[in-house]
Order: structure tokens, then sequence, then C-alpha cells
């Protein structure tokens, strides 16, 4: 029972992590109406960065983990202006623009872990932070690093929804979200909008990858296997929805860790996709895809 | 307040607006008549800065706005309020009006114009907490006009306010609109329901085909013949109505 219990803790807390890319893709179609195919390599150089200031400052883990976010988002708020507008400008979603952009994506993929593997080489490097004594509860006894994790994406996204929800900037958000001319009519920038947008959600990338680095190694190959769960993630709790997104990712976490301790781990990666089409056999819109559609 | 002069444009190479030139006073309510497929949203579009307008010029309160960013014109004071009573579905009331008043940044200013817009609108006070997909159309209009109130606007433009709702909704709608007015809004009205919008506005133009076909003080319209036979089918018992507005 104690195992079951532990492979539970672990799905959830990876189950957190998928869910704060899974958050950044959804942001990112609903503002951009398109796929962000590099968000793997966000989180990747999100890690790396945090990985740096950690070396270079000494600073503490949060600090870190914040430093990162801003960092990283502004990078992607770099990375939009530059590359991605002059090709939306002309259309997103199912237009030739759309298909543009998604292949665009793959390109920036590819130049940032160039970029990434110039800067910090070939090899995987330990993150060495100490998060201290495991945490006893009851007769259960949790690694601190699996807590971290989670209170952390639980601040962080409960920061996400306050800020959505209750400010002026959050409701422009939604307001491109949901339809871009009906939002430059109530006297929105749009463009800035899509910008933050991007730039949020460039930095719960980065965050994800902060959160991880220290029970994996960070690598310049580590957005390749993120990317596809998050997406999966993102796809079961219903593309575009940000408790779907969030929900996704738990679950994806959990089946996975349930697999591997149970089953098998040489097939880890695979069971997030059976998840995936059971799902989407039982509800072809994902879990939240009523929610989803609410989008104009 | 509001003058275009030829202002011409379209949706990629077709060309919908062949020359429009119209003016709005300060004060006045204006309306923009004509049937469908027109052109009367196309010419909206041009003025709230949706489409650029290919040529032509277009000047609000003195300054040239052709061609500017739409949320550059909410900023200048002009407001389009658009026809298919657009409001986020899954944002509340309250959500809705509060983007409308994006461009304003004070808590205290954004306190005061929800209270001017749920004085004019007391169902949408009633309703604040309500997801906007569950009003129905009568009160999705009036959301959507007391939210183009919300940036406290110079002037609005008002598309198709009557559209797709019963004569008691809309006789409600248009006595608001009246009131907003009588307050001190600029307005230029685009309806097909000829008859309310010429027994509210002073002024009005016909158009068709993307140019203006007539125009004349809202009376003369009103009992001109040959508009009446074409758009009209108002008595002039409808123009005795108009007092009791
Ligand atoms: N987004 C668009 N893309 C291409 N063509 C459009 C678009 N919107 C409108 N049109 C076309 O432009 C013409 C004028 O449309 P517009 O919406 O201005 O008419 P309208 O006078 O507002 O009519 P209605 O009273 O039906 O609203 C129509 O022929 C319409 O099919
Ligand atoms: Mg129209």
């Amino acid at each position: 029972m104690s195992y079951f219990i532990d492979l539970v803790i672990v799905g959830l807390s990876l189950g957190m992590v998928y869910g704060l890319v899974a958050i950044g893709i959804s942001l990112i179609y609903s503002g951009l109406d398109v796929v962000h195919f590099a968000h793997g390599e966000i989180y990747m150089l999100g890690a790396f960065i945090g990985l740096w200031v950690f070396n270079t400052f000494g600073l503490p883990f949060p600090l870190v983990l914040l430093a990162s976010m801003i960092i990283t988002g502004l990078i992607g708020v770099v990375i939009e202006r530059v590359f991605y507008r002059p090709i939306l400008k002309s259309g997103g979603g199912y237009t030739v623009a759309g298909m543009a952009m998604v292949i665009c994506g793959f390109g920036m993929a590819f130049v940032l872990q160039n970029i990434a593997f110039l800067i910090w080489g070939p090899r995987s490097l330990p993150f060495p932070v100490t998060f201290g004594m495991p945490i006893e509860i009851g007769n259960l006894t949790l690694p601190s690093s699996y807590v971290w994790i989670v209170a952390a994406a639980l601040v962080l996204m409960s920061a996400l929804h306050l800020f959505l929800k209750k400010t002026r900037l959050g409701l422009a958000v939604r307001a491109v979200a949901g339809n871009k001319d009906i939002a430059y009519l109530m006297g929105i920038n749009v463009p800035l909008t899509i910008s933050v947008t991007f730039g949020v959600a460039c930095a719960l990338g980065a965050a994800a990858g902060v959160l991880v680095g220290p029970i994996n190694y960070v690598h310049v190959l580590m957005g390749l296997g993120i990317l596809i769960k998050a997406f999966a993630a993102a796809v079961i709790g219903g593309f575009g929805s940000l408790p779907g997104a969030v929900l996704g990712g738990l679950l994806v976490g959990v089946v996975e860790s349930l697999g591997a301790g149970y089953l098998s781990g040489n097939y880890k990666d695979i069971y997030a996709f059976i998840l995936l089409i059971v799902v989407l056999m039982i509800r072809p819109a994902g879990l939240f895809g009523i929610l989803a559609k609410v989008k104009a | 307040m509001l003058k275009t002069t030829d202002v011409t444009g379209g949706y990629g190479s077709v060309q919908i607006l062949n020359g429009v030139s119209l003016a709005v006073e300060r004060g006045k309510i204006v309306a923009l008549l004509g049937g469908n497929g027109t052109g009367k949203s196309t010419m909206l579009k041009a003025l709230s800065g949706l489409i650029k307008p290919w040529s032509g010029e277009i000047l609000f309160d003195g300054e040239r706005i052709d061609g500017m960013r739409p949320d550059l014109i909410v900023r200048r004071g002009l407001v389009q309020v658009t026809q298919g009573k657009e409001a986020y579905p899954g944002m509340t009331v309250e959500e809705n009006l509060l983007l409308g008043a994006h461009i304003r940044t004070g808590r205290a200013v954004r306190a005061r114009a929800l209270e001017r817009s749920y004085a004019y609108f007391p169902i949408l006070k009633e309703r604040r907490k309500q997801l906007t997909g569950t009003l129905s159309g009568g009160q999705l209009q009036m959301l959507c006009v007391a939210r183009g109130l919300m940036s406290e606007p110079k002037m609005m433009l008002l598309d198709e306010p009557s559209a797709a709702l019963a004569p008691q909704v809309v006789l409600d709608i248009f006595r608001a609109v009246a009131r907003i007015c009588r307050d001190g809004m600029t307005l230029l009205l685009v309806e097909q329901n000829v008859r309310m919008a010429l027994l509210l506005a002073d002024y009005g133009y016909v158009i068709k085909d993307g140019v203006i076909h007539l125009e004349g003080p809202a009376e003369t319209l009103i009992s001109d013949e040959a508009v009446r036979l074409s758009y009209l089918g108002g008595t002039v018992a409808d123009r005795d109505r108009k007092l009791s507005m």
C-alpha cells in the first residue's frame, strides 16, 4: 500500500510539472491560435537558466525559480515578437500562415537546442539543490523535493488564476483569447496582450524546468519528452482549457508512475498515450472540452 | 465631431465601400440606413479601425484616425458596439462590463462607470454575477451597449441594436439609447428598422452599394415618399410616438 502511495505522490508531482507546461501550451493556443511546438525547449531553457542563476549567484531556490521565470519569459517575448509575429500577422489556426507557424515552431525548437548545446554542452548537468529532510505526515514519509514541486506548482497556478480573474491585464488576456476584434474594440492593445500571454506561458514552462531540475538532470534534449506529454495532457483536459490542462497533467503523471511501478518502466512513455487514446474514445473533446468551446 | 470624406475599403480585394462621405455633429444622433449587405457594418469597421480604409479621410474630433489601430481609436473616445451582440460567453456580466473600461485604470473611475451603466440598464445589475451565456438576446444587447459606455466615450457607433429582438425589447433598448444621448452622447446609429431609427435621429443617411444614396434631416426622410416606399413603410402616427419616447 505504501508503495502505491509513493507511486501516486511521484506521479502527482510529475503531473504538476506536465500541467505547468500544458497550461503554457493552452495559453498560447487560446491567445495566438497556434500550437507552440518549441515549448519543450522553453522548459529546457528555463532549467538551464535556473541552473546558471543557482551556480552563479547562489540564490535560494524560490528566487532561482523566479529569476528563471522572468528571464525565460522575456526571451519568450522576444522570440514571439521577432519570429512568430510576422508570420501570425497573416493569420493563424488552419490558415497557411498557421501551418507556417507550426513549422516555425519546430525550427525554433532545433535552434534553441543548438544554442543550449553551444552554451552548456552535451552532458547532463546536476542541479544540486538540497531541500532538507523528508517530510513526515502520519506514517508517510515524503521526499521534500516532491513536496516542493507540488507546493510551488500550486502557488504558481493560483497566482495565474488570480491574475486572469482579478486583474485588468488578466481580463484582457482572456478577452484576446476569446475574440481579438472585440478585444480591440474594448480598447485593448491586442499585440501587447499577445506578448504578455506568450511571456507568461514561457515563464510557466521555465518554472516546470527549474522544478524538475533537482530530481532529474538538466540536459539539452530534456524538452523532447515533456512536449509530447504536456501535449497529451492538454488534449486530455480539452485543448485550450486551463483547469483541463492541470487535470490532464495530473492524470498523465499518475498513470505513467503507476504503469512504470507495476507494469514495466521500459514502456514508461507509452502509458500517457494509452490514456490519451482511451479518454478521446470516451470524450472526443477532452475532459473539459465543453468549457474549452466557450472560446468564440 | 466625426467627418468622413470619400472613404473606400473592403475585404481582401473585394471593394465594398465606394466612397462614403458623412458627418456627425457633436451631440447629434445620426442614422445610417440601408438594406442587407449594403456596407453599413463595413463602414463602421472602417471608422473603428477594424479594417483599414483603402483611401479617403476620417476625421474625429479634429484628428485623422483612418488606418489607426482600433484600441487607439477607443482611447480617443470613439467606441463601436458590433452587430452580433458579441459578448464573452464564458465571462460574467460584470467582467464583460469591466473589459469595456479597459482603458480606465483608476479603481474609482471603473466603479463609477459600472454604476452609470447599471443606472441605464438595471437588469444587468441584477444579473451581474451570471455568465453572459445565460442572458436573453435583449439583455445581451443591453450588455453590449452598456459595455460600450464603460470607457466613457465621446461618441458611439451602434450597429443594428434592434436586430432579431421582439418589438417590446427593441422599444426598451431605444428608450435607454435615447436617454444616453440626452445625457450628452453623440451617436451614429446603423439600423434596418428605419422607422425606429428616424424617430430617434436628427439626421439620416441612406447607403446603397457602398455609397451614400440619399441624406437629409430625419423629418424630411421620414416623410419623403421615395424613401418611404423603398425603405420605410412608416406612418405619421409613428412620429407622434416620438414624443412619448
Ligand atoms: N469579413 C468579411 N469578409 C468578406 N466579405 C465580407 C465580410 N463581412 C462582410 N462582407 C461582405 O461585405 C458586404 C457588406 O457587408 P456589411 O456587413 O457591411 O453589410 P451591412 O450593410 O452591415 O448588412 P446587414 O444589414 O445585413 O448587417 C456583404 O456583401 C458581405 O457579404
Ligand atoms: Mg451589418
